[in-house]
Formats: C-alpha cells, sequence, structure tokens
C-alpha cells in the first residue's frame, strides 16, 4: 500500500476557494441558499464554504448535516431516520440547495443523500459540489462544482483529510 | 560627471551621471523592491518613466539573461544611491552602467534618494528631466514639455504572434505585455496566441480560446479606446478570462467601476495584500497608480476578492455572473514573491473546469 499525495493543504484550499466563486456565480447572491454537508468530512466542508460566502458577501449562509446511514441502499431495515432532531432539521422548502461531500464515486450516497432531503422538505433545485471526483459511477448522477477530477482505477482508494478531525488538509491516493 | 536631476516643482538633486550622458524628460516615480532591478527597469509599465530605486545600491547582480521583461528597456531614467559595477555576462562585459548606455538611458548615482522619495512621497509623481546643468533654460525646458499618453501604443505588439505550446490555448490581448506571463503561461505548456490590443471580438473567438488574459501594461487605462472596453465586455461572457495590472484596471472599466488615482503610487513588493475569502496574506509585486473606487463599485457586476493591507486599495475583482476576474498586482513574481502565483493555477484551474462543461 502506497499514499501518493494528489491535493496539498493550497490546493485542498483553493479548490474550495474556487467552488465557493462558482456557486455565486450560478446562484445570483446566495439567495435561499442552504449548504448540506454529508456526514462526515462533507460536513466540514460545507461549513468551510459558508465562511468563504461570508467572508464574501458579509451573509451567513445556514448549514446543515446529514447522516445519510438509513438511507443507503445496502442497509436491508432502513427506516429513514435522518440522525437529526427537530431544531437540527432546516426549512429546506423552496431553498436552493448545495449538496457537499468530499468524493464522489459510484453516486451511491449521493442517492441516498437526495432520497433524505427530498424525505424532509421539497427544495426548489439541488446541486451537488464535490471535493474530488474519482469517476466509476454507477448511477446517473454528476457533480455541478467539482474540486478536482482524479481518474483513479477502481480498486484504488482515495483518502480527503481534513484539518477539523485530522488534523491536515490532503488529498491522498492509495494503491 | 556631476549631473542634475530636476523636477517639475523646481526642486533639483545633484548627483553623479552613469549610463548614457543623454538628456531625458519623464514622469519620475520611486520604487521600493529590494530585488529585481533589471526585470523592473524592462517591464514596459514603465515606459517613459523615471525610476527612483530606494534599495541602496542597485547593480550588484549584473545583467541577466533570464531577467529581461522586454527585450529593450523603456525607461527615461533610473535614480538610485549607489552603484555596483558587477559582470555576469559571458558574451560581453556588460554591467548596468553599459546596459543602459546601450540603450541610451541615463541614470544618476550618489544621489540623496531618501530626501527625494519623502519629497516623492508629498508631491506624488512628476515630471522631470536629468541633465548637465541646472540653469532656468533647463527648467523651461521641462515646464514646456508634454509626455506622450501614448504609452500602450508604443509598448504593446502591432502584429498577432504565437508563443505555442500543447496545452490549453490561451489567447492574450496584449497592452504592454511583460515576459513574466509568458513564462508562467509557458510552465502550463499553454498555446499562446498573443494578440494586439485593437483585435475584434471575431478574430478572437475565431481561435476559441480555452481562455482569455488581459495583459499588464503602462499609462493610463481611461486613455485607451472604447473598443477595448467592448472587446472585454463580450469576451468575459465567453470564456474564462484573466486580468493583470493594466488588464485589471480594464476588466474594472469593462465593468462600469471607476478608477482614481492613487495619492501615494505602489511600485514594490513590500505591501501585504490579503484573499478575503480564505483571509490568507501574502505579498506580491504591485506596479500601480491607480486604484478601483470601491464605494463606487456595482456590486451586482463585481466584487472585491483582493485588498491592500497598507492602504486598503482593491488588489482584484471577480465578476458575478462569469468566471472572469483580474488581479491588481503581479502574480508572475518577475520579480517578486512566488506565493502569488497561485492566481496563475486559479485561472488554468478554471480553464479546465470551462473545458470539461463546454466540449
Amino acid at each position: 500500500m502506497t499514499n501518493k499525495e494528489v491535493l496539498d493543504t493550497a490546493s485542498l484550499q483553493r479548490a474550495l476557494t474556487r467552488i465557493t466563486y462558482e456557486i455565486i456565480e450560478r446562484n445570483k447572491g446566495g439567495r435561499n441558499l442552504v449548504l448540506v454537508g454529508i456526514k462526515t468530512r462533507g460536513e466540514y466542508l460545507a461549513h468551510r464554504i459558508a465562511d468563504r460566502l461570508e467572508q464574501l458577501e458579509g451573509v451567513q449562509i445556514p448549514v446543515m448535516a446529514i447522516d445519510i446511514t438509513n438511507f443507503r441502499d445496502d442497509q436491508p431495515d432502513h427506516h429513514e431516520n435522518l440522525g437529526l432532531n427537530e431544531a437540527e432539521k432546516l426549512n429546506i422548502s423552496e431553498q436552493n440547495i448545495v449538496l457537499i461531500d468530499d468524493v464522489l464515486f459510484t453516486g451511491r450516497t449521493i442517492r441516498a443523500a437526495l432520497d433524505a432531503l427530498i424525505h424532509i422538505g421539497r427544495p426548489k433545485t439541488i446541486s451537488l459540489a464535490v471535493l474530488v471526483d474519482r469517476g466509476h459511477r454507477e448511477l446517473p448522477i454528476r457533480a455541478d462544482f467539482v474540486g478536482k477530477n482524479i481518474p483513479t482505477a477502481q480498486n484504488e482508494k482515495i483518502k480527503v483529510f481534513v484539518q477539523e478531525i485530522d488534523g491536515k488538509d490532503s488529498v491522498e491516493i492509495l494503491h | 560627471m556631476i549631473r542634475h536631476l530636476i523636477l517639475e516643482d523646481g526642486t533639483t538633486f545633484e548627483g553623479l551621471g552613469f549610463g548614457a550622458p543623454a538628456t531625458t524628460f519623464g514622469e519620475i516615480i520611486f520604487h521600493t523592491a529590494m530585488t529585481g532591478y533589471q526585470e523592473i527597469i524592462t517591464d514596459p509599465i514603465y515606459d517613459g518613466q523615471m525610476i527612483v530605486f530606494s534599495m541602496p545600491v542597485v547593480g550588484a547582480a549584473g545583467i541577466h539573461a533570464e531577467a529581461y521583461e522586454s527585450v529593450k528597456p523603456m525607461i527615461r531614467g533610473m535614480i538610485v544611491h549607489d552603484l555596483a559595477e558587477v559582470s555576469v555576462n559571458r558574451q560581453r562585459r556588460m554591467n548596468l552602467d553599459r546596459f543602459l548606455k546601450q540603450h541610451n538611458i541615463p541614470g544618476l548615482y550618489q544621489v540623496d534618494t531618501r530626501k527625494l522619495i519623502r519629497h516623492l512621497r508629498e508631491t506624488g509623481p512628476q515630471k522631470a528631466t536629468i541633465v548637465d546643468y541646472a540653469d532656468d533654460h533647463a527648467v523651461d525646458q521641462l515646464v514646456a514639455t508634454v509626455l506622450t499618453n501614448k504609452q500602450v501604443q508604443n509598448t504593446a505588439t502591432s502584429k498577432p504572434y504565437a508563443n505555442p505550446g500543447r496545452g490549453r490555448h490561451i489567447v492574450v490581448i496584449d497592452f504592454g505585455l511583460k515576459h513574466g506571463i509568458l513564462r508562467m503561461l509557458g510552465d502550463y505548456d499553454a498555446n499562446v496566441s498573443v494578440l494586439p490590443y485593437t483585435t475584434s471580438v471575431d478574430e478572437v473567438l475565431t481561435l476559441d480560446p480555452d481562455g482569455v488574459i488581459l495583459s499588464t501594461g503602462p499609462g493610463d487605462p481611461r486613455s485607451l479606446p472604447e473598443s477595448v472596453l467592448t472587446l472585454i465586455r463580450v469576451l468575459q461572457t465567453k470564456t474564462p478570462l484573466l486580468g493583470i495590472g493594466l488588464g485589471h484596471e480594464l476588466f474594472a472599466l469593462a465593468n462600469d467601476a471607476t478608477l482614481v488615482p492613487l495619492p501615494s503610487e505602489h511600485h514594490g513588493m513590500n505591501h501585504p495584500i490579503q484573499e478575503i475569502i480564505s483571509k490568507q496574506i501574502f505579498y506580491a509585486m504591485q506596479g500601480q497608480g491607480y486604484a478601483v473606487d470601491e464605494t463606487l463599485l456595482d456590486r451586482k457586476k463585481l466584487f472585491v476578492t483582493y485588498r491592500d493591507l497598507v492602504d486598503g486599495a482593491v488588489q482584484g475583482l471577480r465578476h458575478r455572473d462569469y468566471p472572469a476576474f483580474s488581479v491588481q498586482f503581479f502574480p508572475d513574481a518577475a520579480p517578486g514573491p512566488y506565493e502569488a502565483t497561485a492566481v496563475f493555477a486559479d485561472f488554468f484551474e478554471t480553464v479546465e473546469d470551462y473545458v470539461e462543461h463546454h466540449s
């Protein structure tokens, strides 16, 4: 097993910066915008993007984190529990949602997240931002905002590290 | 030989002549960079200007083949505190003194540059002349001299040319392009077409670029024809666009921003600049006489991305609707700190993203 760094700290931060600028470009100033991070690392990335939007525009964009475990298609007895209490559930009806995850791979996590979101409301739009798109989709899902396209082999692993829990910002490929 | 610098306000400074024994007229500014004199005097943005260096000794690095920012220096004079005579040239004994002689540019050393720079900080840039005798006649000559405002016409290419590579196709609109920008594009193996600023929208779009760069350049951006602004307004909607220096100022004007002359111009690399989105602070080369007036900015079109932490001057803008952005500072690090080169990484990542979505 060897590790190869494909995004260093500066490049990872630049990727988040560019995603933020693109979100501004396509959402015309962030009206009715809600950022939804997929736990675990998507949540931290969502907060980072929200911080960047606040720096630029001086507005606080609501951030919600969702745990999609109970919506996964490989869980036989999924019971549609978001793992959120009522206070943590934002009103997402008629909002423009940007769903945020660290790695886009088969697309199954995103499908589960879409299910989870639609379970709690009816957003106006949902778009998808990912730090890394590594290919090998199994469902008709694509990202609107991509930090970095990293073509990979099926048996390789992509590991995203974020400062908040991993102590560093980096993306590594393991093979 | 004792020679004299005369400013339009009548102040005179004495020094020893070096370089060419010519009498020249130009706009005098001061530069606080501690390295990179060769890049500075060959940078086309200083066309028609006399430069006072705050660096105490200039010339100690010789004249290097890799430190040209244009083949021919366009400055009108160089004023330094002390001069070093060093040559690193394998073919000729080429030091700064001989280099200036060859290009018929006068220099003055043993000048009290601290006093001169303090004076210029108060008055701002003004007309100046380097002469043998500081008499009434020389002062009259200076007052009567009208300096050109055609610096862009003077330095920019009038014919298109290519700087081929195997990567993305980047069109550079030349307003007085320095080599540093082409050098950076070379690092990305870009296939570059450099076009005159008089190019039409059709000519640019026929080349089907993956991105457009508006180059640095000299002079007052407000003196350029309206057609340049029209060109920018169209191109920014078609491909990723990056404006640098004068290119940034033109990008701003094209989007209804207002430029104001800076009371104290920025020529150096010692101002901290903040990237607003990430709160990161870095240093970069600056050569700026005008700044975007932030209070008059149409926030529906543009927002500020970088700011100078010394005087708050706008250092970068971005369009709200298109992948078009600009920086007032020089991210090509020629000379200057390398930390600002990430602007080119941003540009090429934006280009990749654009190509991905439009092919």
